[in-house]
Order: structure tokens, then sequence, then C-alpha cells
């Protein structure tokens, strides 16, 4: 990070400037001229943050596929049917027991085994043809997206989280001011649910945990030194063929955990897998494929421009997303974090 | 997908282009019956079949051979090529006649196609050079997200592409006299289109440009190292396939009288590709095998399951499965699986070595 | 022997005032692997240079990067004045530049005719043409020229891989001699052959019209010495000695280091 810096100073400057400007626009009391243009200041910090709490649920969804994709060249176009899959599963388990918490658990673990299933059955079958693989996985995706339609049907299902964490939080961050004549002032303190902010103070834990993992730990480096080189991995003696299957796991089983995320934030329906495997592949190719800093890097900026584009000018929302892909794919390919 | 050097596919290459015989003389028998019959169709076959089986088989099949030539020669495979169909098929209804007349232009059809054509062709270069600038399996993820996108902004877009709704009442031009739209006429359009998409990527597979393309498929580097220019000729196939890809989204908007975003989405995107592999991508006939099959599953598939006794609305599921085992067993699709089978056939069955 | 001095004597002098060849301190890393460093090399135009050094001296990495496979991690370089260093491979091609292949990178499936034909075209105009040529296309009349300059007329309709392996070696040649070269590398081309093949090799290299320059990369002392002008020696991504062959030849510290050694030619 330092050697960074002091290698693009002018790209350290801008990143300085704009984090000021943006902590400004946080937590000043904005004067007239900035309200006519963003609106107001609750408009603007309510798609800010929900931005950012929607980036955290594209890094989870998006670091699975990321992270299956650095190890073993794995484009799985599945994704999105691991999503919607822990979303109904989600869904089911903390209505018929009642325990939100219960829900994530249980979503990983059943989709991690699916994911399980994918690596022994497809992807170890067809190793090194990628193509092949890849129109599997989109085969795989038609048919249980058409299976859980047939299960579940079309309807929308939304998940609730606890009453603990349903309410409004009171932030501390004033939205506006009222000063009356008698020189009285009163603040407008900008409310958030709860939930979203717990939910990705979550992800950024996954985040954090997930990097310790892979820069901290022997498995992480086996996966490190896999990604870098997998002929190396083999060389070294280690048991490949688990690894892959635990990396499959893990990256199936976040991206069900982020089906019941979703279903939380949002809610699980049928159409929701494709637009979910659109942003992690939107997210990935902007960050760069195989990089988990990388993947939150693409979902903070896919999230953002998602929700301050609806804010601003709705109609062109997704094309903004679209331009950042673009823009990224004209100027670096490789991803913004991605290695050449 | 095996998509090794030069394969038999291109087994005519320039060498062997010498010395030939008269082309009336090489044209297998095979070719005579299949073309007599689908000229003299018309003359027993219903009006559904003619426009809902065959016009639609051909449309799909032109549509899939954009594709097949981009995966099959240039081994880009592309799932944005129902997209360019679509620009065309859009561009076709906002310059010329629609029921939204407040967009639709009506501008002459001699002017509208070709400019339909042209946007997009345009709009696949860009997308191509895009997708080129990664190589292998990021394009098929490239263009599934340009796919993507482009049917969401045609969604929400209602000062240019009318929104969710689109545009319907679009019809071909009434030339000659004949009105394209009726099931006969419409039959004989879509069968001269297909034939000419499908003979005009032979005929590019051997010349100079086809021949560069499959030679960068194989060996980028060493067609580098020869002087070609690889990243243009991969571009350079992506234009050409908008050619193929827009002329099918024309008839296909003329086809069911309407584009919308439902004829860009994912959905059909990816149908597409099914088509192409399924059929095989290392001909052109696959293509149209590919959609034949699709369009007789599409139209009676649900009979079929009824009558299985399953649910008529599992179609997708049939489509999918249909698809992973054709991609599991037979990479090259049913093209594959049928020069296996003559493969065998020629072959003595004790000895299994090729019979005189 | 002093014929060949003589001969390369007049070649020299035809020369230009601009060098065929000029890198200027090329380096290249893979990752914390220097495989070049500060490379400065020149080569006059006509001039025939021999590249020696073991394996991993970095010989292929400087092809590599002559030839714009990929771009150097520093330094400059210019072909005949004009300075290439950021230009895709294909555009230093169409400048008169070539090279083989140490694996032969062939195009299997087609004939000898048909591989030397998509080189004839690869440098020709009408790369992009749409239209199939006809039976008297004058690249097809090239490419017959060539398929005769490298002995393989006999087989030019044989597919390249039921080819032998000096003979597949051989149309990598004549693939790098398509159009009209001005500059060729050449990538351990007798590896492998046969000592038949080996004279073969170094009389069409010597065959070559004299303008005609070109770098040879050779773990045969024998060959390289006899076909080049002048030879550089590279240790470890580095250029250790330069020089005429007979001085090389008898250089102790080349001596002890490559010939006295074990000969893995």
């Amino acid at each position: 990070m330092r050697d960074w810096a002091r290698a693009h100073p002018i790209w350290t400057g801008i990143a300085a400037l704009l984090v000021l400007i943006l902590l400004y626009l946080i937590l000043a009391v904005w004067p007239e001229w900035i309200d006519s243009i963003l609106r107001s200041k609750k408009i603007f910090l309510s798609a800010l943050f929900n931005g950012i709490t929607l980036g955290g649920l594209y890094f989870l969804v998006a670091s699975g596929f990321t992270l299956i994709f650095g190890l073993m060249r794995n484009v799985n176009l599945a994704h999105g049917s691991l999503y919607l899959m822990g979303g109904y599963i989600g869904y089911y388990v903390s209505y018929t027991t009642g325990y939100w918490l219960l829900a994530f658990p249980i979503a990983f673990v059943v989709v991690g085994f699916v994911g399980v299933l994918l690596q022994f059955f497809v992807f170890r079958r067809m190793e090194g043809e990628d193509l092949r693989q890849t129109l599997v996985t989109i085969g795989i995706s038609i048919v249980i997206a058409d299976l859980l339609l047939w299960v579940v049907g079309g309807d929308f299902y939304v998940i609730t989280p606890p009453d603990w964490l349903s309410g409004p939080l009171e932030t501390g961050i004033i939205t506006s001011q009222r000063v009356r004549s008698s020189g009285e002032v009163t603040n407008f303190y900008l409310s958030y649910p709860m939930v979203r902010i717990v939910i990705f103070c979550a992800s950024v834990v996954i985040g954090v945990g997930m990097w310790l993992l892979l820069n901290r730990t022997r498995i992480g480096m086996l996966i490190r030194a896999g990604v870098d080189d997998r002929d190396m991995l083999s060389a070294t003696g280690a048991r490949i063929q688990l690894v892959f299957a635990g990396v499959f796991a893990f990256g199936a089983g976040l991206a069900g955990m982020a089906g019941v995320v979703g279903g939380t934030f949002q809610s699980v329906a049928p159409g929701e897998d494709i637009r979910f495997l659109l942003a992690s592949l939107v997210v990935v190719i902007v960050g760069g494929m195989g990089s988990i800093p990388g993947a939150a890097l693409g979902a903070l900026l896919i999230g953002l421009a998602e929700q301050i584009g609806s804010i601003y000018f709705p109609t062109y929302a997704v094309v903004l997303t679209f331009l950042i892909m673009v823009g990224v794919l004209a100027f670096r390919p490789q991803g913004l974090l991605g290695r050449t | 997908m095996a998509m090794s050097d030069f394969q038999s596919s291109i087994d005519a290459s320039i060498a062997r282009n010498r010395g030939r015989r008269p082309w009336i003389e090489r044209v297998p028998p095979a070719y005579w019956v299949l073309a007599i019959l689908l000229l003299v169709m018309p003359g027993f076959a219903s009006n559904f079949v003619l426009y809902q089986i065959f016009g639609w088989t051909f449309i799909l099949g032109i549509i899939a051979s954009s594709l097949m030539f981009l995966a099959g020669y240039g081994g880009m495979v592309s799932l944005a090529q129902m997209t360019f169909a679509g620009v065309a098929g859009y561009m076709v209804a906002i310059f010329g006649d629609s029921a939204i007349d407040t967009i639709s232009q009506g501008w002459p059809w001699y002017i509208t196609i070709p400019l339909a054509l042209l946007v997009a062709v345009l709009f696949a270069t860009i997308v191509g050079w895009l997708a080129v600038r990664t190589a292998g399996i990021y394009t098929i993820m490239i263009t599934l997200a340009v796919a993507a996108a482009f049917f969401y902004f045609a969604r929400q877009n209602y000062e240019v592409f009318n929104g969710f709704t689109g545009f319907q009442s679009v019809s071909p031009p009434q030339l000659f006299g004949v009105d394209w739209q009726d099931a006969v006429p419409f039959y004989y359009l879509t069968l001269f289109w297909a034939v000419a998409a499908y003979f005009s990527v032979l005929y590019l597979s051997r010349a100079p440009f086809g021949l560069a393309l499959q030679g960068v498929r194989d060996n980028p580097r060493r067609m580098g190292a020869l002087g070609y220019n690889v990243t243009a000729h991969r571009v350079a196939a992506y234009s050409f396939s908008a050619i193929l890809a827009g002329i099918g989204g024309i008839l296909l908007a003329w086809q069911s009288g309407q584009i919308s975003p439902g004829t860009v989405s994912i959905q059909p995107s990816i149908d597409i590709l099914v088509i192409a592999v399924v059929g095989g991508i290392r001909h052109p006939i696959g293509a149209f095998i590919g959609a034949f099959l699709y369009v007789l599953l599409k139209t009676f598939a649900v009979d079929v399951l009824i009558s299985l006794g399953l649910d008529g609305d599992r179609f997708n599921l049939l489509i999918g499965m249909g698809f992973l085992l054709v991609v599991f067993f037979s990479p090259d699709g049913l093209l594959g699986l049928w020069e296996k089978a003559k493969d065998r056939s020629r072959r003595d069955p004790l000895t299994g070595r090729p019979r005189e | 022997m002093t014929m060949t001095e003589d001969r390369s004597a007049r070649r020299l002098q035809a020369t230009g005032t601009e060098n065929a060849l000029e890198l200027r301190g090329i380096s290249k890393l893979f990752g914390a692997l220097r495989a070049l460093e500060g490379i400065d090399l020149t080569v006059r135009p006509g001039e025939r240079r021999a590249v020696l050094g073991s394996n991993g001296a970095g010989k292929t990495t400087l092809f590599n990067c002559i030839t714009g496979d990929f771009l150097p991690t520093t330094g400059t370089i210019r072909f005949f004045g004009e300075d290439v260093t950021a230009f895709p491979a294909h555009e230093r091609i169409r400048r008169g530049l070539r090279r083989t292949y140490q694996i032969s990178l062939l195009f299997t499936g087609l004939s000898v005719i048909d591989n030397i034909y998509i080189a004839c075209r690869g440098v020709s105009r009408g790369r992009f043409s749409f239209i199939r040529p006809r039976r008297d296309d004058a690249l097809m009349a090239s490419a017959e020229t060539l398929v005769r300059v490298v002995h393989l007329e006999d087989l030019k309709d044989t597919l390249v891989s039921s080819l032998s392996y000096g003979q597949q070696r051989q149309l990598e040649i004549a693939m790098a001699l398509a159009g009209a070269p001005r500059f060729i590398l050449f990538d351990e081309p007798a590896a492998g052959l046969s000592p038949t093949e080996r004279s073969e090799l170094v009389e069409i290299l010597l065959g070559l019209p004299s303008h005609m320059g070109y770098i040879i990369i050779e773990h045969d002392m024998d060959v390289a010495l006899r076909v080049a002008d002048f030879v550089t020696m590279m240790h470890n991504g580095r250029i250790f000695k330069e020089g005429k062959p007979a001085e090389i030849e008898e250089d102790p510290e080349v001596q002890t280091l490559y010939l006295g050694g074990g000969d893995d030619a």
C-alpha cells in the first residue's frame, strides 16, 4: 500500500481528495448549493449507504465466484443459481424454525455441499476444458432455475429479520437543521435500517476473515500458491483435489449465505439468479478476476453506481454500471486490482 | 471442446481448391434432395409449418450460424449474438414503420434495412473490441454482461426503445406487390437468407480472412509472427457475425411482428448458444440442425410433456437437460455424433480398421 | 576461409547508415526473475550474428522481445533506424523482421504449401480478403518458390503432421522467408537435426541473399561458427563476450564455460 502510494503520487492525491470530499458530504451540514445539486442530504446519504450495503451483498456473492475462478480457472455460471438456492433455503429455515440466524449456517452448508457435488461431478471430469465447463454450468443453471420454479413457484419471498434487528438505527449524522425564529436549532438525524448495517458489518468481517485466511494461514498460502501457479501446488504434494473441493464448497457456501442476505434485504424470486450472476461477473471483471480485494473494490463500485445511479439518473442506472465495466476493460483489461 | 488445429472441417484448404471439377458435379446428392425438398415444401406443408416451424428455424439458424462462425472459426464464444440481432430488429422498427408512430420514423426499406445492419455491425465491432481485450473464457462473461446491459437499457429507455412494450406491427415492405408476411412468401424469404448465410459462412471459411481467423484461433502467437494483426482479425469476425445476426434479427422482428426487450433478454441469448452448441459449432449446418430441433421442442414439447404426465411448463428443464447431455457426451454437438457414427460405419467392426 | 571472409566483408560494406537492429538497455523481468539485464546489441544490415549461451541464458527471451511477442521491461529497440519498442508483433513483421520458433508452431492440419501460403499472405495485402484466391494467385507462385528454397518441393502437398521433424524445421525457415524479409531471427534451427540435415541447413543459410541479415541462436558451435560473421555470448541474461568466430573459439573463458564443458548440442 505504501509502495503503491509512493509509486503513484497523483492517484494517491486524487484518492485522498475524494475521501475528504466524501467525509465532508457525510459529516457537514450542507449549504444550500449542495442541496440544490444533490437534492437533499437525506436522499444522498441513503443512496450512499444503500450502495455500500448492496456492495457488501455483491461482495459476498462475487468473492466466492472470484475465489473459485482464481484457484481453479473454473467459470461457474451456475453461481447465481447457488445464490437463489441459498435464498430459498434461508427462507424455509427461518420461516419454519423462527430463527433467522440459523438460516445462515444451514444455507452455507447445504449450498456448499451442492458446490462440492458440482466440483466432483462436473469440474473434475473436465479439467482444463474451460469452455465445456462453462457450457455445462450454463446448462446446470437452466435446470436448477426450472427445478426451483417447479418446487417453489414464482412468488416473491421476503425473509424477515428478527425483532432486535428490524428497527431503524439512529445514526449520529445530521441530515438537516431547522433554525426556529427563536434561534433554537433542531437537528434531524439520519436513521438507517439496523439489519442492513449489521449485515454489512458481517460481510466486512467475512471479507477480512477471508483475507486473513488467505494471507496468514498455511492453507491460505497453499491456495494463493495455487492461484499463482497451479503446477506448483501439485508439486508441493498438497492434496490438491481436497483443496479444490474445499474452496469450491466455501465459495458456493458464501453464495448460499449471500442468498439469505439478499432475501432479507430485498426478496427471493425467480430471475434473481441471473441478476446476481451478472452482478458477480461485472464485479469481478471490474475488480480483477481471482482477486479478493478486487472483488471488494468492484462490489463497492458497482453497488454505489447502481444505487446512486437509480436516484440521480433512474433510466440509465444499468448503463452506468455497464459503462464502468467498459471503461475498465478499455483501459485496464485485467481489472482494477487484477494481475496481468 | 476440442478446437485443435485446422480440422477436417476445413477440409478444402487452398491447395485442394486447385484442380477442381465443375462445381455442379461436386455437390453431393443429399444436397440436391434437401434443396428440392425445401423448394417444394409450400406445395404440401401447412401455413403453420411454413411460417412457425421453418420460418422460425431458418431465422434462429441464421443467428446461430453467426455464433457458429465466431466460435467455430474464431474460437470466441459470444453470448451477445441475439443482442446484435435485436439491435438490427430495433433499428428497423425505429427507422421504419411500427405501431409506435411517435418514435418510428417511417423511412423507406432501402434506407432502414442497410442502416439497421450498419448499426448492428458498429455495435458488434465495439463489443468485439472490448471482448477481445481479454482472452479465452472472459469473452463469454463480457458478452453476457453486454447482452444483459442492452436488455435492461432497452427495457428502461422509453425515448428510443419504447421501454417494456417495445414496438408492435413491425412488418416487411410490400415489395413487388407481395405481402412478405404471408406464410409462403415469408418461407421463401427466410429460406433465401438462410441459404445465403450458410454458404457465405462456408465460403468465408476458406477465403483468406477465414483461414487467417482459424489460424488465429489455433495459434495467435504464430499468426502475429507472420504479420497478421490478431486483434483486428478477431474484431472483424465480430463485425461480420453481426451482419448475419442482423439479418436474422430483422427477419425475426418481421416474423413475430414485434420487437421488445423480451426478444433480447438473457434467455434467448442463451438459447442461441444452446442451439449452436447442440447442433455443433464445427460446421454451419449445425446451427440449422440445432435451430430445427429447438423449434420442434419449443412448439411441441408442451404436448409431449403433458402426454408423459408431466407439467407442460417444464420446457426449460427439457432444454437444459438436453443441452447438458450433449455437452457432456458429445462436445461437438449432434454433428459430432453423426461424424462418429459415420466413422464407425466405415470401419470394420472386427478389426476397427477403415473399410475399403 | 578467405572466401567466406571476403564475402562477409562485402556484405558488411554494403550497408546503409542505419543499423539493422539496435538494442539499448533491454531488460525483462518475469516477476522477480531477471530474464534479461541491460542488453546492448547492434547488428548491421546484412550481418549474420550468432547468439550462444547455455539454457536459461535469455536467448529466446531476447528474441521474444525483439519480435514483440512481449514487451521488454526497459530499453529501446530500433529496427532499421525506426523505434519499434512499443510496436505489436505484426507491425514489426510487416517492416521486414521474421523469426522461426524453437518448438515448431506450424499449422499441422494444412499442407506444406498452404502453410507457406499463409505466411506469404500474412505479409501481403488482402489479409482481410473475403474473396477466395484464384488458382493463379501471385502469392501461390511465391509460395512455390519458397518451397524449392528449402528443398521441400516433393512434399508440398503433404500434411505438415506427417512431415519428419527435420522437414518441419525446414518448413519453419521457409515461412520466415515469406515476403521480403530484411532481417531474420533463427531460434535453434539445427536442434534435433541429423548431421545430413544440419549440413543442408548450413547450405540454406549460406545461400540466403547477401542483404538478408540474421541472428541465429544455436547450441551447435559447429553450425553457429560456420554461418555467422560475429558471435555474441550470453550468460544469465547478460552479454558477456562478443567477437569474431575465431576469437570466440579461442577465448579461454568461453572454452571453459561452453566448449570444453558438457557438449549439450
